[in-house]
């Protein structure tokens, strides 16, 4: 069920057969639109998973070419004074020698037996390699959420709701500076001020509990400003509303108006706001803020992977990363709809 | 008069200062509301009254560059200058408020029975149970069935009339002294529009407490109000008793009102009789009668000064230069009060 259960308005004649690229192509529209689609729950979810796994096989094919047709490991691999004898041998090694469609099958098949590949350079399995990177990455992540979500739900919930006060304009004025900075530069200057001038936290690595303040500090700030205004103006939204103007004629203080009345309408609003910023952070700053800080994630992981041109680490690395993209985001859309229905079933 | 008023505005005056420049939604209104007394506020959409409404308990949005000028004396008080502590006791303690839209002037994710504890905790006192218990009361009250069951609901479980019926028992819960209802009716249908003004009428009487109805519907006021006033581009510019003024109108902009009802004599002509033109969008603050553009009988002076309040009856004022100059016409003649149409 779920596939045919969606609401058709089109007469029979003229809906795509199942399956077909139209259909696909349909099913590819915005989150938001389908929100409205409706159909049931776990219709949704099937559609969703199944959307998820084409995207991760794109990411898959995507990444494989860039980098077997881009690179060649062979030739960071080698010495300077290598001959052609050498090389040749380094590819017969790495199995280079054969076609790239054929690479790209044995790769596909091995994938579905969830092997990953060897690493070139650390002569074990990639997917050990990001094994290990990644609880670091989700450590930092999950730290780096924190400060974002301190920093900017409640002050973008206070914003809010006194749009167009002082507070609001500093802290608006704030966080448009704090999304307006390039994350790896404001890691630098972050580095500069507190790790090299006044020496109060140390600069790269994670060799004690204090390694990731910077970091996750850095992911703060740039993610919490985002989550300011998304949490400002859903607030500034709702206070606008008219059961905001009874709740005030009913002789409630402001504060509590936001208290017991808006915070709980905007509740889930910002769980997913909060949400999508997760999500984006695994799809950006968190590579670059590795590497400034050099934290020993998959982020790090990734961009010394792709320095060596060791394929297969790199190549999973992504692939783990895309992975945990585009499922976060199924969990975050199946977790809001569920929410939803239930409020509009209520 | 014996005691005190219980509501007194004074030369009320309220300018938006907005983009395109200032607008004086509000032009120095001042009426009089004795308690117990039923007042219906008249005017098109833009004409005001709203607007006057929420500025008795300073309602406005945090957003609004608002500017509040004159005095809203409620039991000796001026709300427009009291604290805002005190304020907070006076809304919903003693001026309870209902609006027009049901479906969006109740919290969507609050049970109602807690909406309406919300208000008896804040100013009955009570203890959770006890307003609980009250709430169940109150719905039962303005004829939710089932109030006990009813009272956990959301308020999307209710349909617009239910919803309205519960937006009253929030605004009567702490047994306020004047009920300020703001087109309460506008958003239902017609079988459930008569419904909720029987409840109000039935209401006010039983609870003794003063009623301001806004609407722009004369057959709403006349079901109603004991007493009208007509607003225009922010100005009252006629008061009378219900009575009086459906069969004296006196104002060109009342008859126009009037003649908006549709009647059923004219059924068979299919007419009706719309008032040609648009009510100015930046309020009052001219300087001659704001009506003059649409009106039929307007003459120099009506272009050229603002009209004053005069008698043209007992307790029926009319703010028109007709009416002035026949007034003093009629009283060079000897004959006060009187028309000769």
């Amino acid at each position: 069920m779920g596939m045919q259960t969606t609401t058709e308005t089109t007469p029979p004649s003229q809906r795509p057969r199942r399956g077909g690229l139209r259909r696909w192509l349909r099913d590819l529209r915005p989150a938001s639109d389908r929100l409205v689609a409706g159909g049931s729950l776990s219709g949704l979810l099937l559609r969703r998973l199944r959307d998820g796994v084409i995207v991760l096989l794109l990411v898959v094919t995507v990444i494989f070419f860039l980098a077997h047709v881009v690179g060649n490991p062979a030739l960071v691999f080698a010495p300077v004074d290598a001959t052609d004898e050498h090389i040749a041998e380094l590819h017969r090694q790495f199995g280079l020698d054969r076609p790239v469609a054929e690479r790209y099958w044995e790769y596909l098949v091995g994938l579905a037996q969830l092997d990953f590949g060897e690493s070139t350079w650390q002569q074990r399995p990639a997917i050990d390699a990001v094994k290990e990177a990644l609880p670091s990455t989700i450590y930092l992540t999950v730290v780096g959420l924190g400060a974002a979500a301190v920093l900017g739900v409640v002050p973008g919930i206070v914003a809010g709701a006194r749009a167009r006060k002082p507070f609001d304009k500093t802290s608006n004025l704030l966080s448009v500076a704090a999304l307006s900075v390039p994350n790896f530069w404001l890691g630098l200057l972050l580095i500069l001020v507190l790790g090299v001038q006044l020496g109060w936290l140390p600069t790269s690595g994670r060799f004690e509990t204090a390694s990731i303040v910077m970091p996750a500090l850095t992911l703060g700030i740039v993610h919490g400003g985002r989550i300011f205004q998304l949490v400002r103006s859903a607030t500034f939204e709702e206070m606008s509303k008219p059961y905001v103007t009874v709740a005030r004629s009913k002789g409630l203080t402001e504060w509590n108006i936001l208290r017991r009345h808006v915070v709980r309408n905007t509740g889930v609003t910002t769980a997913t706001i909060v949400g999508w910023e997760y999500v984006r952070m695994w799809g950006g700053a968190v590579f670059a803020i590795e590497y400034v800080f050099a934290w020993p994630g998959v982020g790090l992981l990734t961009i010394d992977a792709a320095h060596r041109q060791d394929f297969f680490v790199l190549q999973a690395a992504v692939i783990i990363a895309g992975a945990f993209v585009i499922f976060s985001n199924l969990l975050i859309d199946m977790g809001y709809q569920f929410i939803d229905r239930r409020i509009a079933a209520s | 008069m014996s005691a005190l008023p219980l509501l007194e505005v004074d030369d009320l005056r309220v300018t938006f200062n907005t983009a395109s420049g200032p607008v004086h939604a509000v032009d120095g209104v001042s009426f009089t509301m004795e308690p117990g007394a039923s007042l219906g506020v008249v005017g098109e959409s833009g004409s005001g009254k709203s607007v006057t409404a929420r500025a008795l308990l300073r309602l406005f949005a945090i957003t609004d560059d608002v500017r509040v000028a004159g005095s809203v004396h409620f039991d000796g008080v001026d709300l427009l200058r009291v604290d805002e502590r005190r304020l907070r006791h006076v809304r919903g303690g003693q001026i309870g408020m209902i609006f027009q839209d049901p479906l969006t002037s109740l919290n969507p994710l609050m049970a109602v029975g807690e909406q309406i504890a919300e208000s008896l905790r804040l100013h009955r006192g009570m203890g959770r149970a006890e307003a609980a218990s009250e709430a169940v009361e109150l719905l039962a009250r303005v004829g939710i069935a089932d109030p006990e069951k009813r009272a956990t609901e959301l308020p999307s479980s209710f349909s617009g009339g239910m919803r309205q019926r519960v937006m009253i028992s929030l605004a009567i819960a702490c047994r306020p002294r004047l009920l300020i209802a703001d087109e309460p009716t506008t958003a239902l249908d017609v079988t459930v529009q008569a419904e909720i003004l029987l409840l109000l009428d039935e209401l006010r009487r039983s609870e003794g407490m003063a009623l301001m109805l806004i609407t722009h519907d004369f057959g709403v006021v006349a079901a109603t109000c004991e007493d009208v006033q007509v607003m225009y581009a922010g100005k009252l510019v006629e008061k009378a008793s219900m009575a009086h003024l459906f069969d004296r109108a006196n104002h060109p902009y009342t008859e126009g009102l009037l003649r908006l009802v549709p009647r059923f004599e004219d059924a068979h002509t299919g007419r009706l009789h719309p008032i040609p033109g648009q009510p100015p969008i930046t309020g009052g603050g001219g300087s001659s009668c704001a009506f003059a553009p649409r009106c039929d009988h307007a003459f120099d002076r009506c272009r050229a000064e603002v009209p004053p309040e005069v008698a043209v009856g007992p307790e029926h004022l009319s703010a028109c230069w007709l009416a002035a100059e026949r007034a003093r016409d009629t009283i060079e003649a000897g004959r006060p009060w009187k028309r000769d149409r």
